[in-house]
């Protein structure tokens, strides 16, 4: 690190922000760790059902997510065209999947994007994903381990989640899918004093201490079955108890103060384009304020028969749902373009994001250049699990080298990749999952 | 050749019949087609079809080979070309034989036992509890993740609700934030009381006035207001209406306040206004509910109450006209907005707030939590008793144990020093209770020999099943006592349950599990074909179905009118929509259907058939697979992974989505599922994506567009032809009653019992079944029967 703080100075912050943030300054500002290091941070974004992936001299082809060419000469499809000016901050990864998932229902692996785990009938249970893989880094310093966001809410069913986040153990962790509520939880001011919040806090620790005592002579009176759903049960509340010590760390630190009049906190999937960039502009301001490190945001789930989100292309004049856009984009020569104007749409959102964080300038470059995000998808047409729709951008001051499309052959699993992006994060692991080593070629 | 025969399937619950269907069926196929490659001489792919056992359920390894075989076929991947394909008989024993051992074999291993899990509240368990429990109807889930579905859609299934931190975290916060408002401290607050008779009027571009047409808002501002309490809004407003039997326009009112470039609020009471004299409306809620103001911000002060007129006729608002005037040489704008005489209108008269509300301080449901108010330090440990015993009885739903009350009070007593007062103390031990396993799940531990519920569990059991709430005071003597498990008063309270308004959440909870009414909500109605649909006829539309139910069960009639009815329960917004005479309000009403030229039922109605559509044209094979799943409790298999191409590149777009899916139908792979899923649907193709019966099919792609006839004409898979709704349920009704009573036990028996059912139950099944036709098909003696049965009475493990 040269000498140079990584912090801002508050004006150039403001400049760089796009909202307005009133005094006092950011947690960022305030070297509360004591560490001269800028933050490094992660974020995945996930879409279902797989790309436009038409033979090459199709007509249809021009609609194909994956570019031509290879290495640093590659171009963009049409629903690429808006990463044309980040090109150099982005990679485009061809070929990768996850070996233990090829052979899952075609619908099934979403969960298993960020974690490589085999789910099929009888065995359900999933494993880490990389990201929390990540929060739980030590030395993790930030008010909130992680901020989970889809666009359904809550977990979902197992093979149909609506999170791409799981615990160490497997179990999935809900996501928030209400702008305001996540607004709330990680920049809305607490009108209680100070002693009442932390006379709250005590009291919860007592709580959950009391209610783990106590919960042993129930234990005794229960079935196997229902023993394991205690079992989750007294498992969360451990883990708030180490959210509540985490809380009483933060306790004089007040949140953040952000303005909220730029965000549309009230959208709703009604409104999926407002919708989808509060998300971002979420995600965005949990970063800058380093509130946390580690996002996920799910674009919609694999339930067709239950997602939200479905309908989301119809909202934007689209002529189907996500599902049927998918299946529709195998027939005929115009069955492509609906497909991949819908990327085109979530890719447009994503350079909003992109550029969001490539604005902002941060020590000797800017919030992307220390920001890894991850984005695509578990298919490549829709129902094949195998050479995944993929990009990586930014985090070039991580040590990511961009600008090129990089192929692989279905040897290499993407679990290597994730062990670099661990290792990248500070959060090293000999392995991931199935992984065989390491991927370095995404490194400069 | 129906697809996977249910009656292959009943087969499989018995191993050694697989096992003689596989050898008499299955085998000689594999023999003849497959094992020359797959055999002992050659193993192709190291796949051996010659000695892999037939046993799913035991073999994983090759219960995961015979999934690839079953893909392989049902891809048309094998036999490989060149090769001599499979007969269509040939490749209907092999894929139903297969499709059935695997479900079979999946269910078996998903199965508990027939045992009910450890259940936790879900969404609308919880609110209902806390609200019986504490005594205020607040919004407790509106920051709880949604619920978890089972595979066979319900949100109260034991298994597939979970439990997270978050969800944690968020009770605790809804248990706090309820508490606060349930036990008050301090001294009475001061009521709070403004008068509006005209509305407040403002600079900026809006309409505001008195009188509410397609336009135009009536503002009452109240500078002062309390944070927190009950309040009053008291409107006189009387209806203008232009004929006798116009539609009466309906009064929206919310609350909430200004600020810079939003208007946050919240609804408080949507409400016909009948009639031409004035009249007086009350609504109460609470304030911390609605978006308040911060005190600090002083711009735009004032709680704000808005009242709108929100009768729709389909046509848009008027634009203002602008108005210039000239004054002391200065321009100056103003707006007009020209009425249509023909629109319903409200006439605001007066409106009055008033908070907090109370007749007593503390108020009553304060005083129901702590009915001892301590003198002094020293009595307020046995008032903290004295509040905790029958709190935890209710809120645990059993007799309470000394550890429950020693462990609430030694809480009570460690943080009572640091607390602001007894008050405070109590709010966080009550949310202690709140977060506790015993309240936010059910246990339902079995007792005895017989695995019998005790009556604490029992009276639990009925109570979320009929109210989705804990037991009222009535059901918790009844279990004290040691009365409910006696079968006579086990009935009675059945039925005294079903009389109850609270039964509302089952048959809310139930129908739209059973039919999945959820569904209108993931489709986006395209306007390029349906300009003039509104999307709050979405809410509507489940109603309709929620309240047809409701009729059915609450009037005792014959469950076959959700088959085919001639009557139906619609508002005016509705019947509108569907071109029918009905009311004039926004309430439900049933209405004859003896004119409409539309069979009643449910396949007739809006929610199922814009559920299962694109939202352009009508989904057949959706529809059918609806049919399959909620009518016939038949769910087809779900379709192989990698589905292949299609063939062709022709232009499809403009044909209508049943010729687009009949390709489908030509591929010899999908054929034989598509047989028995695509007729049910079919036969529904009269009417389009938003439940109107069509005479032709319109499809367009941007400026081109073609005209269809409508095709419902469809061969059922047991070779029966149908042609349009009326037929089919003509059929139905002869040949399908009994799988259809069958269907609506199963879920019935599913939902009460808060768990899938498994092979086990099926006896169970059968014999509810039985029962359930002999008896005239009546849902109330189903429940009875449901309520009594050896099942809804044993515990889990």
């Amino acid at each position: 690190m040269t000498g140079k703080s990584w912090r801002l100075s508050r004006r150039a912050f403001l400049r760089g922000s796009g909202v307005s943030l009133a005094l006092p300054f950011l947690e960022c500002m305030r070297a509360e760790s004591g560490s001269q290091t800028p933050p490094k941070r992660f974020a995945a974004v996930y879409f279902p059902y797989g790309v436009v992936a038409r033979e090459s001299g199709a007509a249809a082809a021009e609609w194909n997510w994956t570019p031509t060419g290879a290495g640093r000469d590659f171009r963009f499809g049409k629903s690429h065209r808006v990463f044309e000016p980040l090109r150099n901050d982005l990679t485009v990864l061809g070929g990768l999947s996850h070996p233990k998932c090829r052979k899952m229902g075609g619908h099934d692996t979403a969960d298993t994007w960020l974690t490589a785990a085999e789910m099929k009938e009888g065995h359900l249970k999933n494993t880490v994903s990389v990201d929390q893989a990540m929060a739980m880094r030590p030395g993790s310093r930030t008010r909130y381990s992680s901020l989970v966001l889809s666009t359904d809410g809550g977990v979902g069913e197992p093979t149909r989640a609506s999170t791409l986040s799981f615990n160490r153990d497997g179990a999935p962790v809900p996501s928030e899918n209400k702008p305001r509520l996540v607004f709330d939880r990680f920049f809305g001011a607490n009108p209680d004093s100070l002693a009442a919040r932390r006379r709250q806090l005590r009291n919860s620790g007592s709580m959950l201490d009391l209610i783990l005592d106590h919960s042993h002579s129930l234990r005794g009176r229960l079935g196997k079955l229902d023993q394991a759903k205690l079992d989750e049960y007294l498992d969360s509340v451990r883990r708030i108890e180490q959210r509540v010590e985490r809380s009483e760390r933060w306790l004089e630190i007040p949140k953040p103060n952000v303005d909220a009049s730029g965000l549309s906190l009230e959208a709703d999937d009604s409104t999926p384009a407002e919708l989808i960039r509060t998300m971002y502009d979420l995600i965005y301001l949990a970063f800058q304020t380093d509130s946390t490190r580690v996002a996920t945001y799910q674009l919609g789930n694999m339930n067709g028969a239950t997602s939200i989100a479905g309908k989301f292309p119809q909202l934007l004049g689209l002529a189907d749902n996500m599902h049927s856009l998918a299946h529709g984009a195998r027939r005929g020569d115009a069955g492509a373009e609906p497909l991949g104007r819908w990327h085109l749409f979530l890719n447009e959102q994503l350079a909003y994001f992109l550029n969001r964080l490539k604005s902002t300038p941060e020590g000797d470059g800017s919030l992307l250049d220390r920001t890894i995000v991850f984005y695509g998808t578990s298919n490549s047409q829709t129902h094949v699990n195998e050479n995944y729709a993929l990009m990586l951008a930014g985090g070039r001051g991580l040590g990511i080298e961009h600008g090129r499309f990089l192929k692989f052959d279905d040897s290499m699993p993407l679990s290597n990749l994730f062990v670099t992006l661990l290792d990248k994060m500070d959060a090293p692991a000999q392995s991931f999952a199935d992984s065989t080593g390491e991927l370095t070629a995404v490194s400069a | 050749m129906a697809s996977p025969h249910p009656a292959l399937w009943l087969l499989l619950a018995s191993p050694a019949l697989a096992a003689a269907t596989f050898e008499s069926a299955v085998a000689p196929v594999l023999e003849r087609r497959c094992v020359a490659c797959h055999g002992p001489a050659t193993r192709n792919a190291d796949v051996r079809l010659d000695n892999l056992s037939s046993d799913l359920l035991n073999d994983r390894r090759a219960a995961e080979t015979w999934h690839d075989v079953l893909n392989a076929v049902n891809k048309g991947q094998m036999p490989p070309k060149g090769a001599p394909q499979l007969t269509p008989e040939e490749r209907a024993a092999v894929v139903d034989w297969l499709t059935a051992a695997i479900r079979n074999a999946s269910a078996r291993r998903r199965g508990t036992g027939g045992k009910v899990v450890m259940r936790r509240l879900n969404r609308v368990e919880y609110r209902n509890t806390m609200r019986d429990l504490l005594g205020l109807d607040l919004d407790y889930t509106k920051n709880l993740p949604p619920d978890e579905l089972s595979r066979d859609g319900f949100k109260n299934n034991g298994s597939a609700l979970r439990m997270s931190p978050l969800q944690l975290e968020y009770y605790l916060e809804a248990a706090r934030r309820g508490l606060r408002s349930a036990i008050v401290a301090g001294a009475p607050p001061r009521i709070v009381a403004h008068r509006a008779t005209e509305t407040v009027a403002d600079k900026v571009r809006e309409h505001w006035s008195n009188r509410l047409g397609r336009t135009g808002t009536f503002v009452a501002r109240s500078d002062a207001f309390p944070d927190e309490g009950e309040f009053l809004i008291r409107i006189r407003a009387r209806a203008e209406l232009p004929g006798k039997h116009s539609p009466y326009p309906r009064m929206r009112v919310s609350l909430g306040y200004r600020a810079d470039t939003q208007t946050p609020s919240r609804q408080v009471a949507l409400v016909d206004v009948t009639s031409e004299t004035a009249q007086e409306f009350a609504f109460r809620g609470r304030i911390e509910e609605f978006p308040r103001q911060s005190r600090t911000q002083s711009k735009y002060p004032g709680l704000l109450i808005w009242i709108r007129n929100a009768y729709s006729d389909g046509r848009p608002p008027p634009e203002p006209e602008e108005i210039v005037s000239e004054s002391k040489g200065k321009k100056k704008k103003s707006y007009v907005w020209r009425e249509d005489p023909q629109f319903p209108k409200i006439v605001v008269e007066a409106v009055d707030f008033q908070a907090p509300l109370y007749l007593r301080w503390p108020p009553e449901h304060h005083r129901r939590l702590l009915p001892e108010t301590p003198g002094s330090p020293a009595a307020e440990l046995s008032a903290a008793e004295a509040a905790l015993r029958p709190f935890l009885r209710r809120a645990f739903r059993r007799p309470v144990e000394e550890a429950d009350v020693a462990g609430a009070l030694e809480f009570f007593a460690k943080i009572r020093p640091t607390a602001a007062g007894f008050s405070q103390a109590m709010r966080e031990t009550l949310a202690m209770v709140l977060i506790s396993p015993d309240f936010l799940y059910r246990v339902e531990t079995a007792q005895g020999r017989e695995r019998r519920l005790d009556d604490h569990a029992l009276a639990s059991r009925l109570s979320y099943f009929l109210w989705a709430t804990m037991p009222d005071a009535r059901l918790g003597a009844l279990a004290d006592e040691g009365k409910l498990a006696d079968t006579e008063t086990l009935a009675a309270e059945a039925e005294r349950m079903l009389d109850d308004p609270r039964s509302w959440s089952f048959i809310e909870q139930f129908s739209d599990a059973w039919l999945d009414l959820e569904g209108v909500n993931r489709i986006a109605v395209n306007p390029n074909y349906y300009p003039d649909f509104d999307p709050a006829l979405k809410a509507d539309m489940r109603r309709e179905t929620q309240h047809f139910f409701a009729e059915v069960l609450r009037k005792d009639l014959s469950a076959l009118n959700l088959l085919r009815a001639d009557f139906s329960l619609v508002n005016q917004p509705l019947a509108a929509h569907y071109g029918i005479r009905g009311p004039r309000g926004g309430s439900f009403e049933r209405v004859s259907l003896a004119a409409a030229g539309r069979p009643g039922g449910l396949l007739s109605q809006a929610s199922i058939l814009l559920s299962n559509s694109t939202g352009e044209d009508s989904h057949p094979v959706e529809r059918g697979v609806w049919v399959r799943r909620a009518l016939l409790n038949d769910p087809p298999a779900p379709p192989p992974p990698a589905v292949p191409n299609l063939a062709g590149a022709e232009d499809t777009v403009l044909l209508p989505l049943r010729r687009q899916l009949e390709r489908h139908r030509d591929n010899a792979a999908c054929a034989h599922c598509h047989r028995g899923i695509d007729p049910w649907g079919i036969a529904l193709e009269e009417y389009d994506a938003v439940g109107l019966k069509r005479e032709r099919i319109l499809r367009r792609d941007g400026e081109r567009e073609a005209l269809h006839a409508v095709d419902s004409a469809a061969i059922l898979p047991d070779g029966h032809a149908v042609s349009g709704l009326d037929a089919l349920l003509d059929y139905m009704l002869r040949n399908k009653s009994r799988e259809f009573a069958r269907a609506l036990t199963a879920k019935l028996l599913a939902y009460a019992l808060g768990r899938s059912l498994e092979l086990g139950d099926d006896e169970t099944v059968d014999a509810l079944t039985r029962s359930f036709i002999d008896g005239g098909y009546r849902l109330r003696s189903l429940i009875t029967m449901i309520v009594t049965s050896d099942s809804f009475r044993g515990g889990s493990g």
